[in-house]
């Protein structure tokens, strides 16, 4: 049984399919996470690949604070994508709220709505930040520790 | 007995042609990258060769999600039936010798039946997970079907008029004997268009329509998750597998070539690989030069370009033979 528990987590962690949901982001995070897949950054070295459906991911990276509106979208791809997942909040406004903290439509962070697994800061996020917390994240899962 | 279950159950059957067929996923993934100035895999295994196979695990050991409004019925049967159909198209292939598995008279015209098969448990597929945009989806693969499945056949039957055999054990058998390949002469047209045909059979850039991603999500399989998506992107594989293969064999003398006798079988696999790889860099170009067309597009273009060349290279055959 540890053999096969130790494989499986492994061709997880070298497989981490992401999906990006933009929950009213000034969407300069977007414009960056998607560097990441350009040749530059080229993020399909680790196995990456940018899926369409919830349904198909591992990763689900959010942008942008929640707003009100948002929430209850988020909430639902969150639910639709299978186990196991988790999830990236990309940029300080998904970490906190970041500018539009206190404001009456957003929530003070993704982790107030779902939880969160991998937080990455800055305004907008670097590419080298999300791959660094890529490759954090994807330690984690082949350790079992997430 | 026991032999021919061994043959077809590892080599030149279904875990050699899996395990090929992973393989020329990597090359796919691989030469993209490298097209567009990127790395590619590379972590998984030694140069990312074990790519497809983490891939595959992993969608193995993940949730198992049938969304309550779909059909069970067609949401179970479908993944099963579509890697099937095409190993039992693969079999036809000669892969270790100089005929298939199955080989017999009129083999060619059952293998492009079973790929038309194929794109209709596409649309089941599509049809069955009860979502809007599967449905789109299904839609546009079986209006691609109309579209590029009589260029597909007309060139495959052009080198079988000039071969004068319908299988492909006698296409391969026919180019033997002239000692030239097929795509040295008016077959050179046939084999374009069956490159063009190809690409649209296996929804591969410029045609994936079906599953454009940034307009319908991810198309018919949008529903899909775990085990059953594994064996959707395993039967892309081999999709990918068969139609380079039948390139190769049917326009580039497949797996003959000169031979020891002893290792027979092994130098045969050997020419039939290195032929279908070449056919399956040719899919890699194509997929990384163009940009995706419209439905409309496609289906104009099948009508207006595929279909004359393809009437236009039977009267040559005829006329030439």
């Amino acid at each position: 049984m540890g053999l096969v528990e130790k494989i499986v987590r492994k061709c997880r962690a070298r497989s981490p399919w992401i999906l990006l949901f933009d929950t009213g982001a000034c969407n300069a995070c977007d414009i960056e996470v998607a560097a990441c897949l350009t040749p530059r950054y080229d993020v399909e070295r680790f196995g990456v690949l940018l899926k369409g459906s919830p349904r198909h991911a591992d990763i689900l990276v959010v942008t942008g604070p929640v707003t009100r509106q948002a929430r209850d979208r988020i909430i639902r791809i969150y639910e639709q994508m299978p186990e196991p997942k988790y999830v990236v909040a990309a940029g300080t406004c998904a970490t906190s709220g970041g500018a539009y903290w206190g404001c009456y439509n957003t929530y003070p962070g993704l982790d107030s709505v779902i939880p969160v697994h991998a937080y990455v800061s800055g305004c907008p996020v670097k590419p080298e930040a999300v791959l660094k917390a890529i490759s954090i994240l994807v330690e984690k899962i082949e350790k079992g520790e997430v | 007995m026991i032999w021919e279950i061994l043959e077809a159950a590892i080599f030149p059957g279904a875990l050699f042609i899996l395990a090929v067929s992973l393989f020329y996923e990597w090359i796919d993934r691989k030469f993209y990258a490298r097209l567009q100035n990127r790395v590619g895999p590379h972590l998984a295994g030694p140069f990312g060769i074990l790519q497809p196979i983490a891939d595959l695990i992993k969608l193995l050991s993940k949730e198992n999600i049938v969304p309550a409004a779909a059909d069970r019925f067609f949401f179970t049967f479908t993944p099963i039936m579509a890697p099937t159909l095409i190993l039992l198209a693969c079999m036809f292939l000669p892969i270790a010798g100089l005929s298939g598995l199955i080989s017999f008279e009129g083999d060619l015209i059952v293998l492009i039946a079973l790929l038309s098969i194929y794109t209709i448990i596409v649309y089941l597929a599509g049809e069955g997970s009860n979502n809007r945009l599967a449905s789109i989806g299904a839609t546009r693969a079986a209006l691609q079907l109309i579209g590029y499945e009589i260029p597909l056949t007309l060139a495959l039957l052009s080198a079988a008029i000039s071969a004068g055999s319908l299988s492909v054990a006698g296409v391969l058998e026919a180019q033997i004997e002239r000692g030239i390949w097929f795509i040295a002469g008016p077959q050179v047209i046939g084999f374009a268009i069956f490159v063009v045909a190809a690409q649209a059979e296996m929804e591969r850039v410029p045609f994936d329509i079906p599953e454009a991603e940034q307009e319908i999500v991810a198309g018919w399989e949008v529903e899909y998750t775990g085990a059953r998506l594994a064996l959707f992107r395993l039967s892309k594989d081999l999709e990918l597998f068969l139609l380079s293969g039948l390139g190769a064999t049917v326009f580039l003398g497949g797996s003959a070539g000169p031979v020891i006798s002893g290792l027979e079988p092994l130098l045969h696999a050997v020419y039939f690989i290195l032929k279908s790889a070449v056919v399956l860099l040719i899919f890699s170009i194509v997929r990384a030069v163009f940009a995706r067309l419209r439905i409309d597009q496609v289906i104009s273009f099948s009508w207006r370009w595929l279909m004359p060349l393809a009437i236009i290279l039977i009267i040559l055959t005829e006329v030439l033979a």
